[in-house]
């Protein structure tokens, strides 16, 4: 038991060390897809695929520079905002006015629930309030011959086409 | 000559218009207001596919049985009131 | 007057104006004189007769322009501005005609050439109820009068360019020149308008006080058509997006795209919550809502994209056109109001929800997830207006800022798909059904572990949330695919016992029995299957090289390797092609021939994919251009799993909608023998 616990503890080990060592050209990647070409194409960085645009092959060296020097996702973003402008983000990610494009949908999501919850509640408190459906159903007490009909052309069992 | 074509078009089109909306019509499409036993029937049709949707689910295995009686009486109920009415207005 | 088609055009226009204007105009007189009993000089059913034949005569007078506009660009009549921007003589025949809706003009006629054709059938359909058709047709003349109004001063199509004729056009945009592109806008165009109808119907309904809910029976097939438009005018979109654009995928979520979906959420949203006032006589309220909102959505799409409040990248026409669309709007929106409030005490429920395990509150959150989604949506799309607003800084909401807020939703949704149809009307408790239940969890469970030993392992990736999202996905849609074929064969079930047939026979007498519901669960189906298709996506991977001969490009286990490149020219284009063979391991799959097309007319470069196609994946390779330094192609490859599903799911929904539309076989209550107490008493 121990030795298993010890083995897959030593598979985390190793998959943290792997995850972590992400080479400078996954890094690239990575933090190309979080910004957009400034051609005015308005595709991810690095999709661009335009032949001979003038912009993505500058802002993707710029880019390689930055990893190559080391430095974090963060201060390689807000290099890119000062250079291009907060457009230059694939999507608002600079804090402030931006976390609201983040909370507003699911705290929109959260309080539809909420409310629908509330009116299941108050629609349910209101049926409770009206007389049961049994004792509708004794107020107008369908006359035998009328209910055999109505079972009659309604009974599953008497289903059949022309 | 060229104008005589040009106009010719859109004379020809302006007067088929016209004459089709102001034509004077022999028969009104009848007017066909919708009575109380139409409204009635419409009911009576809704209530029974409900009735027929829960026999059907009771049998695919939806309902408890106390909760399908329950029901079966309350839209029977329904159904009662309005076929009677429909029999009433001679429906 | 040297211009008689075109003149014919522009005289066609302000003749379906003032049809229209007639059509409006005398409709709500004759109305207002019927509903309150007012004499007027001419009998108002009379009168209401002219107005319904004045519609159907804006159809003549629309279809009138649209013929000309054709016949212009058939002619090569460059005479007329929007046919010399927009054609070339060398055009093929099919593009000469979509030319009618690569435009901003043409595309507004051709909207209102459809409205006008919808307006037709429902006026020609009048006796199905003739006072709701006649409200209907009324509403319908107002909304043919803006875009008439619109064809006539703002975006004429007939307008006459300046100067000497041109010998030669200035082509077709080559993005257009593609198959998709001549079905894809008429598509989504029927689409946007066909929810006029409903919305013409559902206002009309509400005017009138219309007693009971048969209208939406009038309306539910006009409703699911237009569905079925405006769902295929969005699928093709991607295809074209996908076959076209040549960045490998389908959904770039670019405000056109948004505008196209908006609509399409409420619409479906409309769809579900609709039955619950068919067959219970709940939410009409939120209905009505349901349906004006998607109305307005059609409209406010067209205003986001063709305003320029909101860039897009193929916002193909741009103008000052907005202002008319939000004053439209604006009326639109001030109508709906007015008649809600004036008329919303003949809207009260008839039902009560009985339990938060029925079908009916499944249909609400139904309804709530459909509608966050479209909000989400439409704050997504305006959030860059928004922010500029509040401190001045334009910013970019790209596909990671939808992918991530519109992807647990999306996976909310399938839940409820599979949970939904499980659930009976009316229900109280969950007892009985919840053995329903088992089959549906135990698929999700298994499929799940499948995934994961077939090597879907997203934690071990550097980036795990598109590859959970994708499992979770694959999980939940075995689990509703397992609900929808256990409902299918518990219903089969019911009618073998009741009808003696096999099974087979008894599944297909199943569905002739109640083709709306079994329809829609195909539908459910076909959209689980596309799901299966986006959630592929998660695992896409490209390579891009510049090949010269004998060069390779290695994707996993598939090869690519450069025979050769070659050039060819005709009348219309230039093309630039390579010619690669694919390997799969060691065995040559196929040859594929991705394009770079020189369109002489318009000077504009396009690419022609070239795209080889398998249920589990498709290699897509895009011929990018070619290296100025060493004249080399520089060659992309894409790797995209599951991309066929969404195109098959997408047929799977429009056979359900087809079953759906279908009328259903009529139940006959056998006739049983009730004896009478003469019949008895001889008996006993």
């Amino acid at each position: 038991m121990l030795r298993r616990c010890l083995h897959v503890l030593a598979i985390c080990v190793f998959a943290l060390t792997v995850l972590g060592a992400s080479s400078d050209d996954t890094r690239v990647d990575k933090i190309g897809h979080k910004l957009v070409c400034q051609c005015g194409c308005g595709q991810i960085l690095m999709e661009c695929n335009h032949v001979g645009c003038p912009v993505s092959p500058v802002m993707i060296d710029e880019l390689k520079a930055q990893v190559a020097a080391g430095l974090a996702e963060t201060v390689v973003l807000k290099f890119f905002i000062t250079k291009y402008g907060p457009i230059s983000l694939a999507a608002p990610m600079r804090g402030g006015f931006d976390n609201v494009a983040w909370i507003v949908p699911f705290a929109v999501l959260l309080l539809a629930t909420v409310g629908v919850a509330f009116l299941i509640r108050y629609w349910r408190k209101r049926h409770a309030g009206l007389p049961a459906p049994s004792s509708v159903g004794t107020a107008a007490l369908p006359l035998p011959s009328v209910q055999d009909r109505i079972r009659r052309e309604t009974d599953y069992d008497n289903w059949s086409e022309k | 000559m060229a104008a005589a074509q040009t106009l010719l078009g859109p004379v020809l089109l302006l007067v088929a218009c016209f004459a089709f909306v102001f034509w004077p019509q022999e028969k009104l499409s009848a007017e066909v207001e919708k009575t109380r036993l139409d409204y009635l029937r419409e009911r009576k049709d809704v209530i029974y596919e409900n009735l027929r949707d829960l026999n059907f689910e009771f049998r695919a295995g939806k309902y408890p049985e106390e909760d399908y009686l329950q029901q079966r009486t309350t839209l029977e109920a329904e159904a009662s009131t309005v076929v009677s009415e429909m029999e009433a207005l001679g429906g | 007057m040297p211009h008689p088609m075109p003149s014919f055009g522009s005289f066609s226009l302000i003749l379906a104006l003032a049809l229209c204007v007639y059509s409006l105009a005398a409709g709500a007189l004759a109305l207002y004189a019927i509903a309150h009993g007012k004499p007027l000089a001419v009998p108002p059913e009379r009168l209401r007769e002219t107005a319904r034949r004045a519609g159907i005569a804006s159809f003549v007078a629309v279809t009138g322009a649209a013929v000309a506009l054709v016949w212009a660009s058939f002619t090569n009549d460059y005479s007329v501005a929007y046919i010399l921007h927009h054609t070339n003589r060398d055009l093929n025949a099919a593009y000469k005609f979509s030319a009618l809706w690569s435009g901003q003009e043409g595309s507004l006629l051709l909207w209102a050439w459809l409205l006008a054709a919808y307006g037709f059938v429902l006026r020609v359909r009048h006796k199905v109820d003739v006072t709701l058709s006649a409200y209907a047709s009324t509403i319908l003349a107002g909304v043919q009068i803006f875009f008439l109004l619109l064809l006539n001063f703002a975006a004429p199509p007939f307008s006459i360019a300046p100067g000497p004729v041109a010998n030669d056009g200035f082509g077709l945009n080559p993005l257009l020149q593609y198959p998709e592109m001549v079905i894809h806008p008429p598509m989504l165009y029927l689409g946007y308008v066909g929810f006029t109808i409903p919305f013409a119907f559902a206002l009309g309904a509400l005017m009138m006080r219309y007693p009971g809910e048969k209208w939406i029976h009038i309306t539910r097939r006009w409703t699911m058509v237009t569905w079925l438009f405006l769902t295929c005018g969005i699928c093709l979109g991607m295809h074209w997006a996908y076959a076209v654009l040549g960045w490998g995928g389908y959904w770039g979520w670019d405000p056109v795209e948004n505008a196209s979906f908006l609509p399409w959420l409420t619409g479906t949203a409309f769809l579900h919550s609709v039955m619950m006032q068919e067959k219970r006589g709940m939410m009409k309220a939120w209905n009505v809502w349901l349906i004006f909102a998607t109305f307005m959505l059609s409209i406010l799409g067209t205003l986001l994209t063709r305003s320029g409040i909101v860039s897009s990248v193929h916002a193909f026409a741009q103008s000052s056109i907005g202002n008319w669309f939000t004053t439209f709007l604006v009326i639109v929106f001030v109508i709906c109001l007015f008649t809600f409030f004036y008329q919303r005490d003949h809207l009260r429920s008839e039902n009560k929800l009985e339990s938060l395990v029925s079908r009916e509150s499944s249909f609400l959150f139904n309804n709530l997830i459909l509608l966050a989604a479209c909000f989400t949506v439409l704050w997504g799309t305006l959030f860059p207006v928004l922010s500029e607003f509040y401190d001045g800084s334009k910013v970019t909401m790209g596909p990671p800022y939808f992918n991530r807020v519109m992807v647990p939703v999306g996976l909310l949704l399938i839940l409820l798909t599979g949970a939904g149809p499980l659930l009976p009307w009316r229900s109280t408790s969950f007892r009985a059904i919840r053995r329903n239940f088992v089959l549906p969890c135990i698929a999700i469970v298994a499929t799940a572990i499948v995934c994961m030993a077939a090597g879907v392992r997203p934690w071990q990736d550097d980036d795990a949330s598109g590859g959970i999202y994708a499992l979770v996905c694959f999980a939940l849609s075995a689990g509703v695919i397992t609900a929808i074929g256990a409902e299918f064969l518990r219903g089969a079930g019911v009618v073998r016992t009741q009808s003696g047939r096999n099974l087979f026979s008894s599944g297909i007498l199943l569905v002739r029995r109640n083709t709306r519901r079994y329809g829609g669960y195909l539908i459910h189906f076909g959209v689980i299957v596309m799901f299966i298709g986006l959630a592929g996506s998660a695992f896409n991977q490209s390579k891009e090289l510049e090949m010269s001969f004998g060069d390779t490009i290695q994707l996993g286990n598939w090869r690519i390797v450069c025979q050769s490149y070659s050039q060819d020219s005709n009348a219309n284009f230039d093309t630039d092609f390579a010619l690669l063979d694919v390997y799969h391991g060691n065995k040559k799959v196929t040859q594929l021939t991705p394009e770079r097309r020189f369109y002489t007319a318009s000077q504009t470069t396009s690419t022609m994919v070239a795209i080889h196609s398998t249920l589990a994946r498709d290699i897509y390779i895009v011929f990018e251009g070619r290296n100025p330094d060493t004249d080399r192609p520089i060659i992309k490859v894409f790797l995209n799993p599951l991309v066929n599903w969404i195109w098959i799911g997408v047929f799977i929904v429009i056979l359900g909608t087809g079953i759906a539309l279908t009328p259903p076989l009529l139940p006959v209550a056998r006739r049983v023998e009730v004896p009478t107490a003469a019949a008895e008493a001889a008996h006993a």
